[in-house]
């Protein structure tokens, strides 16, 4: 089991006729992926590993129903992609693009909560079920990463990530789940909304957070976890403990300044809470092990 | 992009907010003609982007011509920091401060207005100590700013009512124009004066453009001024992240989290930290810019760390040892490349010479400990 994507969903791919849009559906459909159909204006017709493509959201969705959209798409035409989906009734969007305007980025998360859809990303991987389907770039092959398991993961970063799952699958466990919600200053999801997928979903039974300074979407963590909306253990890693107030750590997002959004006031918020925190990478392990007694 | 005060004013001037009088001048006998021309006292700002500019003794006061010069003179050969140009601005007789900015609200997705009747003070500590005085009022971007709203942010400020009351409204409703019109991530007016004779003006401006949507806003260039050093604004021409440090560990890794987690694990380890340095995602081929980077730094090491998997392994080593065959650094190298490929990568690096670790806290330690020796 797992949240978000799982091989009932039926994805659609804007852009897939890209190359990184044609590289990356490939390996999602060899994981599991359902991907039904593709969009590419003025590419209608074509197809990409056998799957056809459309000028249009639209023109796809008369032939194959859908309910879910990836996107490739550059930054700048992110925004107008995203609404195509929404428009369509499309309720999970998961977008990798890095660098989308900032007001754009309000305008995305908006619009999402206004419709109730779930938009994943920018600037992230995307998500995987590992052994079971994913939503962006992921070499799920590399089995010191991405063994199936009970732990649900969700983060900010890219590399970290794998730093930090490593470390998950060295002390004997697995992922349910993998959300990267991106290291922009306007996640469209945000770490609180994930973790009510975690949750509810039978099959995670602890939470591994990787979060970094900038931004409050740990301390909502911490809060969701006071407030008992989260009752599964968490074992969160926070980067840039030690990060220059004032400094941009290489994400948009990661920027704390005056006192707010630094790395030890969320580390401290979420032990307040009763998390588990590890102050470097290869405590998370241990801490996890000890949550779940095991 | 952080802008210059002056610049923040700039834009807010062409918006119709109002800014006291100003000239902008690069050595002393300007800025004597500048108060000529203003008339005294007036006040003398150094245009540089750190905050805290009062505190630090680079706004001052001039009341005669040769305290103009003096002071002009003795600021551009501030030999701390780079100065090369200072706002001389007509002094402003206030009768109350106020705090105005604009700037995201990401859980929202709205603009969020902040606004508090005490300026000029240090907002962020007012914010830690007494949040209940700041106002903040949410705007939906694609409604735009409605007059409801506008009132409101004029009562929080204390200006409600009279001459004074329909300038702040102007100001306010100005001031979130320029927020979207240049794409701004943060516009900030503190302090906001009321004059003694009833009128509202912008004593500081602050201005920060959001960075992916400079393309589209073409009055804005990179230029040195921005930057605190050289290497910094080199990088951003590469568009290589870059930070400048001055300890002895220059940081070569891919990934923004992961670097910084490097960045983390030296400090616990009692290193130093040379430059931040993040050559992944689109720049996972460019290791020779990044290495040229890295040892422009007067650096005792060079710590690689990786754990790519767009960005793979095997491309990444075989453009470090292409960069170590090209620049020919004189300091140790010490790499933690793994991910995608990682058996090819590690085969590469051995070919070299190189002792390719795998463990990021292993590495870490090691540079540390070359760093030590090197310093005996």
């Amino acid at each position: 089991m797992s949240v978000y994507i799982t091989r009932e969903n039926k994805v659609l791919v804007q852009g897939m006729t890209g190359q990184e849009g044609s590289y990356w559906t490939k390996h999602m459909r060899e994981l599991g992926t359902d991907v039904v159909f593709g969009v590419t204006p003025g590419k209608e017709g074509q197809a990409v590993d056998g799957v056809p493509v459309y000028h249009s959201i639209e023109n796809g969705l008369k032939e194959h129903p859908a309910d879910t959209a990836m996107l490739f798409v550059p930054p700048k035409f992110t925004k107008d992609a995203v609404f195509e989906a929404l428009d369509a009734g499309i309720l999970k969007v998961v977008t990798v693009a890095e660098g989308i305007p900032l007001h754009e980025m309000l305008q995305i998360r908006k619009a999402a909560l206004a419709c109730g859809a779930m938009v994943v990303g920018g600037n992230t991987s995307g998500v995987i079920s590992a052994g079971e389907a994913m939503l962006g770039m992921f070499p799920y092959w590399i089995s010191r990463v991405y063994t199936p398991g009970k732990i649900g993961v969700m983060t900010r970063s890219g590399s970290l990530t794998n730093e930090v799952t490593a470390e998950v699958v060295k002390a004997g466990f697995g992922l349910s789940t993998l959300v990267g919600v991106g290291g922009d200053q306007v996640p469209f999801t945000r770490f609180a909304e994930v973790l009510a997928l975690f949750e509810a979903d039978p099959a995670t039974e602890a939470v591994v957070m990787v979060g970094e300074l900038g931004g409050t979407m740990e301390e909502e963590v911490a809060e969701a976890i006071e407030a008992g909306e989260f009752t599964k253990p968490l074992v969160a890693f926070i980067g840039g403990r030690t990060a220059p107030e004032g400094k941009r750590m290489g994400h948009a997002g990661a920027i704390a300044a005056g006192g707010r959004g630094t790395a030890k006031g969320k580390a401290e918020a979420l032990v307040r809470a009763g998390a588990g925190v590890a102050a470097r990478p290869r405590e998370v392990g241990p801490l996890l092990r000890q949550a779940l007694g095991v | 992009m952080k802008l210059f005060e002056y610049q923040a004013k700039e834009a807010f001037a062409a918006a119709g907010i109002p800014v006291p009088a100003s000239r902008l001048v690069t050595d002393p006998a300007q800025a004597r003609a500048a108060a000529a021309e203003i008339g005294l006292p007036c006040v003398i700002k150094a245009q540089v982007l750190t905050g805290g500019r009062g505190k630090a003794g680079l706004i001052k006061l001039a009341k005669s011509p040769d305290e103009v010069t003096d002071i002009a003179a003795r600021l551009l050969g501030d030999k701390s920091r780079v100065i090369t140009r200072l706002l001389v601005e007509q002094a402003v007789d206030f009768v109350r401060e106020v705090y105005l900015s604009i700037t995201v609200d990401p859980p929202s997705g709205k603009v969020v207005i902040m606004a508090c009747a005490e300026g000029g003070v240090d907002i962020e500590q007012l914010a830690a100590t007494a949040p209940e005085k700041i106002s903040r009022t949410l705007v939906d971007i694609d409604q735009g700013l409605q007059a409801f709203q506008i009132k409101n942010v004029v009562f929080a400020l204390g200006l409600a009512g009279g001459e004074t009351g329909k300038q702040a409204a102007a100001v306010v409703r100005n001031l979130y124009g320029v927020f979207r019109k240049l794409d701004a991530e943060l516009t900030e007016i503190n302090p906001l004066f009321v004059t003694t004779d009833g009128q509202v003006v912008a004593g500081d401006g602050k201005l920060s453009i959001d960075d992916n949507s400079l393309s589209r806003q073409p009055g804005y260039e990179l230029s040195r001024e921005y930057f605190d050093s050289d290497t910094e604004f080199e990088a951003a021409k590469d568009g290589i992240p870059y930070l400048q440090f001055d300890g002895d560990i220059s940081l070569m890794c891919a990934g923004a989290g992961l670097t910084t987690t490097v960045f983390d694990l030296i400090n616990y380890e009692g290193g130093s930290v040379a430059n931040y340095l993040e050559f992944g995602g689109p720049n996972y081929r460019r290791a020779k810019e990044a290495m040229e980077l890295c040892l422009k730094n007067d650096c005792k090491v060079l710590l690689i760390v990786t754990f790519g998997t767009i960005a793979r392994a095997d491309v990444m080593a075989e453009g470090v040892v292409a960069a170590m065959q090209a620049l020919k650094p004189r300091v140790p190298i010490v790499t933690c490349i793994r991910g995608t490929n990682e058996e090819e990568a590690t085969a590469t690096l051995r070919a070299a010479g190189l002792t390719p670790l795998f463990d990021t806290e292993e590495a870490v330690r090691k540079a540390v400990a070359l760093a030590a020796g090197g310093k005996s």
